[in-house]
């Protein structure tokens, strides 16, 4: 795509519709105008609202960028738009290697419904295929499976074929072993034709032209073994994700332009996106030519959306472990199943601490449920993606992140306010994607500020000193380990921080002494000098009261 | 802190575009009755369906059955002029033969039926079992789509009032409207003189409600919320009455705003009491109340009618009468607010575009 000088990003979310508007003015690319709305309102009136903007604050930026002001709908766009949630019923011939199939399906962002031959009867793995809600089918076994799962895997394959005689629509993935039966997959198309439609005896003499009511069968596909790739399970996952997924789709987009952003930043980046209906985890590196262009290692969770479908006990547990409010389960999970209904509505007051909740205990689960994202060493800079926390208070996104996501050592972090990480991963061009963000990286992170997480924090009255040194400051405190410390440091501004610790402590490496740069923002630099893991301690009214306490620290308007 | 200068975010030319549309009634909606293993239908595509016409055998004890071999080609299919065989397949009707069980006078034979399930080595599987209950079509339509094991699909004549969340079993009967107390309906008026009927049961249903709804044979309760743990006692209840091999009686909930507790919008409360009395449907994908006929008694309303849909004031009703900018709101939140005035009030309240919702029908 030869960009002109100027477009519109427009980013379809399942509950947001956003667009931002971008141009090339004054020798370089520049975010010129954003809003988002609920995802009903046309994406045009959007686009329309954005010019009418502009023009009244500035008519003659829209003659530089060449926007003809009545005719919005002529300005050129980059979409991007989630896909919609879909089911994949898992079947294996033993429950490892569910376990082990239903982990790559789920990171690939499919909602996932499984069992084995090993665990249960057959009619059960048949009633999940044939449920409405399963588009597709991923048979999986071991390469080499042993006596007793080759013997359940040739059930297993001639009920997948079955399967997909009555449900053509179904999308079939043979992984690892189970490759091996794609014969009897072949076969079962032919007795397609011959299915007869309708029920019991007299149905059965009726004549059922299946050729034209069934839908168009859906080819199989063959896939790696669930334990290829790096990490374990990446390359099934890559294959799920193409056939889940729709070409623009916005998470691989964020994926695709992180893994940018850490190229032209030089930094190590990670982003957290909390949707309406999935999270998303994607860590890059800064790399020279090898990796140019591909997509880093990330997993999509349906699981971590605020209201998953499914409202188990963790999920539950997840967002009451961040509520400051005293809430029985069942008034949590109608507040939930609510948020699901309506995400942006209840967007203030007691709703928006709530919607925060939600989002936190969304971002637990996400973290849970990559850990080969996580550990050591701690991302530089760590943005915050979706419409929760782009619209939460930017103290209150910062310390969400360090409550959930805890990466030990210095962290820059900040919040893609203008959704723009996804439409930018929709361009085709590496090279042209770059170079947007090189000059846009200012424009669409939002600096909330530093995150100085230090772990190996022993209990104690002292763990050490902080002294600050910046342009405007020269700040020094007492690390009391258990405590979060703000030290004002407003945007723009970067500073030095010089750190003392009694003992060993690991801040990026073990160590008593660091010297570490860091950057200013809305909220300034964090100390938190919790337990990574964060424990917090007592019966739970001390639980929340302590949560309530930091919460209300950072976003003072609580109650009004 | 002071509000924000008053920005004008939202196109002050047509404001209301930007209030989320809540679509009411749909015209011949497609209505899916799910089938599993073992289940069969007892349509063809294209046939007409009337209240009451079966639609499909549901297996109650499905379970796996070795079969056999098959030879091919066995069953007959094609009209009177042409019949011809085509080899069996999955989800083809299948009877066995008596099964002796028990011993002594007790000893009966009892046929197994459902639907082939699979074939490996050359021997067929089925899913089906001794008991069998009947499903019949609660609404007037054309059978789109069957297909033994999955689904029937059938296009309703009528209309359908779109609906938020259902629960239990697709069912039919005169829709009652009893008089609401503060737009609530005590369990107590829920007694056998409404068995058979659909009963509107105001703002919300508790669990309490819904079992006594179904003890006392009522078809049917419509409310604007309910709580997940009841709709999740509901779910329990048909799984228990299905685990017993006892046929489930037919009981069909819907929800039309969702699991908090507001009241029902007075435009769809002024329709259903057009419908009282008119026999109705309630079907559960998607989630809807069918009625027959298209000519509906629709209310009327001015076209700047809003309800609130989420928030404090969620389930009131009035007027929109302009924007009213970026504005702060409680938690210090700024979003897009809307000066509306309430029907029963003359102060107008500020409150967010988010939270409004307008109708459409």
């Amino acid at each position: 795509m030869s960009l002109p000088k100027a477009f519109v990003a427009i980013d379809l979310g399942s509950a947001t519709t956003s667009a931002a508007l971008i141009g090339h003015a004054t020798g370089r690319w520049r975010l010129i105008a954003h809003r988002s709305a609920p995802a009903g309102v046309d994406a045009d009136r959007l686009v329309a609202d954005l010019v009418r903007r502009v023009r009244s604050s500035d008519s003659s930026l829209l003659a530089e960028l060449e926007i003809d002001a009545d005719a919005s709908g002529g300005i050129v766009r980059l979409e991007a738009r989630s896909s919609p949630p879909r089911r994949i019923a898992v079947l294996a011939a033993s429950r490892k290697q569910r376990l082990r199939l239903a982990a790559s399906a789920r990171k690939a962002g499919w909602l996932v419904s499984g069992a084995s031959v090993e665990e249960s009867d057959l009619l059960v793995l048949a009633r999940l295929a044939l449920s409405r809600d399963v588009q597709a089918l991923l048979l999986g076994a071991d390469n080499s499976p042993g006596r007793g799962e080759r013997r359940r895997l040739s059930d297993l394959a001639a009920l997948g074929a079955a399967m997909r005689c009555l449900r053509p629509e179904l999308m079939v993935v043979l992984a690892g072993g189970a490759a091996i039966h794609e014969s009897i997959f072949a076969a079962s198309g032919d007795t397609q034709a011959a299915q007869l439609l309708g029920g019991s005896d007299a149905a059965n003499r009726r004549v059922a032209d299946a050729d034209s009511t069934l839908p168009a069968q859906q080819p199989v596909i063959v896939a790696p073994d669930p334990r290829r790739g790096q990490p374990s399970g990446s390359s099934l996952q890559g294959v799920l994700e193409s056939l889940r997924g729709l070409p623009d789709d916005s998470r691989l987009g964020i994926a695709r332009s992180v893994a940018s952003l850490g190229h032209v930043l030089g930094r190590s980046v990670e982003a957290i996106e909390v949707g309406a209906r999935a999270g998303l985890r994607v860590r890059a590196w800064p790399t020279g030519t090898t990796g140019f262009g591909l997509i880093p290692p990330h997993a999509c969770l349906t699981d971590a959306a605020p209201a998953p479908g499914d409202l188990s006990d963790d999920v539950l547990d997840s967002v009451a472990a961040w509520s400051t409010e005293a809430v029985d389960r069942h008034r949590l999970a109608d507040r939930l199943r609510e948020l699901d209904l309506a995400p942006w509505g209840d967007a203030d007051g007691d709703g928006a601490t709530f919607r925060l909740a939600a989002a936190k205990g969304a971002i637990s689960r996400l973290v849970d449920g990559s850990p080969e994202l996580g550990g050591s060493p701690a991302p530089e800079l760590l943005v915050a993606v979706g419409g929760i926390l782009a619209s939460s208070p930017p103290a209150a996104v910062a310390l969400a992140l360090a409550d959930a996501v805890r990466p030990p050592g210095v962290t820059v972090l900040a919040c893609d306010q203008a959704r723009l990480l996804g439409p930018l991963g929709a361009l085709t061009d590496e090279e042209e994607r770059q170079g947007l963000l090189a000059d846009l990286a200012e424009d669409l992170l939002l600096p909330l500020g530093s995150l100085v997480l230090p772990s190996g924090i022993k209990p104690g009255r002292s763990a050490g000193r902080l002294r600050l040194v910046s342009g405007t400051a020269d700040a020094e405190i007492d690390l009391r380990p258990g405590t979060v410390r703000v030290v004002d440091l407003p945007p723009g501004q970067s500073g030095r921080i010089s750190a003392d610790f009694r003992y060993n402590v690991r801040l990026g490496s073990w160590g008593r002494h660091f010297e570490v740069d860091v950057a200013g923002g809305l909220c300034g630099m964090i100390v938190d000098l919790r337990d990574v893991p964060l424990r917090l301690e007592g019966p739970p009214e001390t639980r929340r009261a302590a949560r309530e306490a930091l919460l209300r620290a950072a976003w003072p308007e609580l109650g009004q | 802190m002071r509000d924000r200068p008053p920005e004008m975010r939202v196109d002050p030319v047509e404001p209301l575009q930007w209030i989320a549309r809540r679509r009411i009634v749909v015209r011949t909606p497609l209505i899916n009755f799910t089938l599993g293993p073992g289940d069969g239908a007892l349509v063809s595509e294209g046939d007409a369906v009337a209240p009451g016409v079966p639609l499909c055998e549901r297996t109650l004890d499905a379970r796996l059955v070795d079969v056999g071999r098959l030879s091919g080609p066995t069953w007959p299919v094609g009209g009177e002029a042409g019949e011809r065989r085509r080899p069996p397949c999955p989800g083809n009707w299948w009877r066995g033969a008596g099964e002796r069980r028990g011993s002594g006078e007790r000893k009966v034979a009892w046929p197994p039926s459902g639907t082939l399930l699979y074939q490996a080595g050359g021997r067929w599987t089925a899913a089906a079992g001794e008991y069998q209950s009947i499903l019949v079509s609660p609404i007037h339509g054309v059978v789109r789509a069957v297909r033994n094991g999955v689904g029937v699909t059938v296009e309703a004549s009528g209309t359908g009032l779109l609906a938020a969340v259902a629960a239990g079993e697709p069912s039919r009967g005169c829709l009652d409207l009893p008089g609401l107390t503060d737009g609530d309906l005590p369990p107590s008026a829920l007694d056998v003189s409404r068995a058979g009927r659909v009963v509107v049961a105001g703002s919300r249903v508790s669990a309490q409600a819904i079992g006594r709804a179904r003890a006392m044979s009522i078809h049917g309760l419509i409310a604007a919320s309910a709580g997940e743990n009841s709709l999740r006692d509901l779910r329990a209840a048909e799984l228990r009455q299905r685990a017993s091999l006892a046929p489930p009686a037919p009981f069909g909930l819907i929800v039309l705003d969702g699991y908090q507790r507001r009241p029902i919008a007075s435009p769809i409360l002024a329709l259903l009491a057009a419908l009282a009395g008119s026999d109705v449907a309630i079907v559960t994908d998607p989630p809807m109340l069918v009625f027959d006929g298209s000519d509906l008694p629709l209310p009327e309303m001015p076209p700047d009618w809003i309800r609130v849909r989420s928030g404090r004031y969620a389930g009131r009703e009035g007027r929109f009468l302009e924007p009213a900018g970026y504005r702060r709101f409680g938690a210090g939140m700024h979003l897009d607010g809307a000066i509306v005035c309430f029907a029963d009030e003359t102060e107008p309240t500020t409150l967010p575009f988010a939270d409004l919702e307008r109708f459409v029908f």
